[in-house]
């Protein structure tokens, strides 16, 4: 038995390493140049980063890539709240709520490539133009899921006695969802937007059938990578990954209380 | 009272009204398209079957598609395993440790897939550093570019990176088997290996498979991988339906070939919820 466990426990710890290390090597590759299969320490430079940024086109890119993180971002949480309130009222019928969970969920859980194609001929079909806008839009159907999932998580664990209690003492429906449910949902909304910024960041798929002429961030890197493996691209990279890191840090921190509970 | 019920059936109608422009007109415009044609470059809206009978006629889509499944079954399985074998061990280290690898398995889910791919590249290319590490180790003198641009090195990518799911999937399922139970049978007698067949896999069981399922639904429809480490020869289903919204340009055939991908997608989701629910767990449901 204990030579099994030795080697299983070896596969474990190997498959962990390897999940990280050829993202590491290909950030190493970035600061450091490789000759002959060793990495030349005493050749560490910002050369590529320099460089990066001097490239008005990736520049453009990363420019498109915030603007459609941002505005897809906003509009997720507005539609989620909205809807993930609508299907948690008692009155809603239950015939409705599980009909728009599995219509949010939808383009999320189906391949990319249709939930990409959908969108492309509809858009064509309704002369809506290949573009960032069209990009937004597709971020938009795609993240939902994520926003209203969360978010519907906590409403159902909200206790109903709260808004009673606030309609009670002569609240209206408007100052009872600013002063009651938005601080209960407060946690929900953050996580949901970390999560769907760093999916909008970072989504390619979907992004290729309907980003026409315009530029995300890594449908540039898709674009750069078709022609090889460069210190340049691997700086990309390593800045895209930086990104990542900053929001799931966030995540993280939001977190922390909560895992430590968990941990006791 | 008529102002809160004028309220909500505004509520109502947007809800209902982006969820059809957003969701239920896509899904139906795609299903509409594979009925199409194409001709001389622009899309002809007369509806056929032409491009079905074409799907189910030609060996070629077919061909492609039976490699496609089988590379996905491989990856699958290959992260099933591997997955059960880290969430064990993973399962078995001390709360703190624990819950920083399970986070630390999480996290590369946050990484964009294309730069996973990229890093495969870096990984297995001529100048990669496979090549470097075995010439390094003696194994061969010269690099060698057999690594990339085939279908292994396709495997390799979507290995690397779905077993992520793999691993958190079976993760929970271990963490919610009572530490009681374990200890019950081995207090009657049960060895390591009856334990764990007895045991372990099964109650694992239902929440490992919903990580095959992940595995399995995004490695079939993937065409990032192949397109960008797969080369000449890396042709699969995902790569062949991408090429019909490009070069080819006969949308209609990319969406009746998708239909086809949609099909198997929710084959293997019905399969997956049956499994991950079984029947034992049901009856234990309150």
């Amino acid at each position: 038995m204990k030579p099994v466990r030795t080697l299983l426990n070896t596969i474990a710890i190997l498959t962990v390493f390897l999940l990280y290390a050829p993202i590491f090597l290909v950030m190493l590759t970035s600061f450091f140049s490789v000759r002959r299969g060793k990495i030349i320490w005493e050749s560490f430079s910002f050369n590529w980063y320099a460089k990066l940024f001097s490239n008005a086109e990736i520049g453009a890119a990363v420019l498109s890539s915030i603007k459609v993180g941002i505005v897809a971002v906003t509009a997720t949480l507005v539609l989620s709240l909205a809807m993930s309130i609508y299907t948690s009222r008692a009155r809603t019928p239950r015939w409705e709520r599980t009909t728009i969970s599995a219509l949010v969920f939808l383009p999320f859980l189906l391949p990319p490539i249709i939930t990409g194609m959908a969108l492309l001929v509809t858009m064509k079909e309704m002369g809506i133009a290949r573009g960032v806008n069209a990009v937004i839009l597709g971020h938009v159907v795609f993240v939902l899921a994520i926003g209203f999932r969360t978010l519907q998580t906590r409403l159902s664990m909200l206790d109903p006695a709260l808004i009673w209690a606030a309609r009670d003492l002569g609240a209206g429906p408007w100052r009872c969802f600013f002063q009651v449910l938005l601080p209960q949902l407060a946690m929900p909304l953050a996580t949901s937007a970390i999560m769907s910024l760093a999916i909008s960041f970072d989504e390619t798929m979907i992004t290729l059938f309907i980003v026409g002429d315009g530029m995300t961030l890594p449908i540039r890197l898709y674009g750069m990578m078709r022609y090889g493996f460069t210190p340049e691209i691997s700086a990309l990279v390593t800045l895209v990954l930086l990104v990542t890191a900053i929001l799931t840090g966030a995540l993280a921190i939001l977190y922390r209380g909560r895992t430590a509970s968990i941990a006791e | 009272m008529t102002a809160h019920w004028f309220s909500a059936a505004i509520w109502r109608v947007s809800i209902w009204a982006f969820l059809l422009m957003a969701v239920l007109i896509p899904i139906g415009a795609f299903l509409v398209y594979g009925f199409f044609g194409v001709e001389g470059g622009s899309i002809v809206y007369t509806l056929s079957l032409a491009n079905y009978i074409e799907v189910a006629s030609d060996p070629v889509y077919r061909k492609v598609l039976g490699k496609t499944l089988r590379i996905a079954a491989e990856v699958s399985v290959l992260c099933f395993v591997t997955g059960y074998i880290v969430a064990v061990f993973i399962n078995r280290q001390r709360p703190v440790l624990k819950y920083t690898l399970i986070f630390a398995v999480a996290i590369p889910l946050m990484m964009s897939y294309v730069i996973k791919i990229y890093s495969m590249r870096g990984l297995l290319g001529h100048t990669g550093f496979l090549n470097q590490f075995l010439i390094w180790i003696g194994l061969i003198d010269e690099p060698l570019s057999v690594f990339l641009f085939n279908l292994t090195a396709v495997r390799m990518t979507l290995v690397f990176a779905l077993v992520p799911f793999s691993i958190l999937t079976t993760f929970v399922g271990l963490e919610r088997i009572p530490g009681a139970t374990i200890n019950a049978a081995r207090d009657l007698g049960a060895g390591p290996i009856r334990i764990f067949w007895t045991i372990v896999l099964p109650l694992s069981f239902p929440s490992a498979v919903v990580g095959v399922m992940f595995t399995f639904v995004l490695s079939v429809g993937d065409f990032l991988a192949p397109e960008l480490v797969g080369g000449v020869n890396g042709l699969t289903y995902g790569r062949l339906i991408f090429s019909q919204f490009g070069i080819a340009f006969n949308w209609p055939l990319g969406a009746a070939l998708s239909l086809v991908l949609m099909v198997l997608s929710f084959a293997v989701i019905a399969v997956a919820g049956r499994l991950s629910n079984p029947g034992w767990l049901r009856r234990e449901d309150p």
